[in-house]
Order: C-alpha cells, then sequence, then structure tokens
C-alpha cells in the first residue's frame, strides 16, 4: 500500500485531498442549513403564512 | 528514482503518517456521525420520521412485554 507514494506526489496528493474534503464539508454543511429538519442554528422553518394581495379592481 | 520523486524509505514514512491521520480522522467523523444520528437520525422509516417514534416505542414496548 505503501507504494502508491511512488507514484503520487505526496504533496499534491494532500493538497488535491484537503482540497476535495473542504469543499465536500462545506457543501454537504450549506445542504443540511437549507433543510429544515437538519438546520441546527435556526430550527425548522415553519411554513410562511401565504400572503394574499388583493388583486386591484 | 521512482515517478513521484521518493524513495522507498521516505514512501514508507510518508504512509505512516498518513495512515495515522487517516486513522484519527475517520475516528473523529464515525463519533461526530454517532452523535448527529442521535440527534436526529437521517433515514427516515417506512412511515417518515415521525413513524420512527412510534416504531421506537413499538421495539421498547415489545421488549419489555417480552422480558417482563
Amino acid at each position: 500500500m505503501w507504494r502508491i507514494w511512488l507514484l503520487f506526489d505526496p504533496r499534491r496528493a494532500l493538497i488535491g485531498l484537503f482540497t476535495f474534503l473542504f469543499v465536500l464539508a462545506l457543501v454537504i454543511h450549506f445542504i443540511l442549513l437549507s433543510t429544515n429538519r437538519f438546520n441546527w442554528l435556526d430550527g425548522p422553518h415553519t411554513a410562511a403564512p401565504a400572503v394574499t394581495t388583493a388583486a386591484p379592481q | 528514482m521512482s515517478l513521484s520523486g521518493l524513495s522507498e524509505p521516505e514512501a514508507k514514512e510518508f504512509h505512516k503518517i498518513f495512515m495515522t491521520s487517516f486513522i484519527i480522522f475517520t475516528v473523529i467523523a464515525i463519533v461526530a456521525h454517532i452523535l448527529v444520528w442521535q440527534w436526529r437520525p437521517w433515514l427516515p422509516g417506512p412511515n417518515g420520521y415521525t413513524g420512527m417514534i412510534d416504531t421506537l416505542h413499538g421495539a421498547l414496548g415489545a421488549v419489555q412485554h417480552f422480558v417482563s
């Protein structure tokens, strides 16, 4: 298994891995924040009351 | 010289550090996932998330009935 580092340059592999993991984590966290159930900051959003504007007659 | 420019001892040395870091990262991730699952499981049962509570209560009740 260690022979992989004979093929891939560790520096580039680490930069790629860290970049990938960071972007993945960011995406997952924002997806979770956008949901009702898993938003840990605001909690579930109740449906906003329907705004009905009377059409001008 | 290899493709990456590392010698075999260097590759082994780096691999040791890499695997240690990887295992630590994975353990932290597993603990985090366990905590989040306890907070709010993310796979709903067949009756949705609220159905899971009934399922859990039902399962607990069945176990209690079985034990007592």
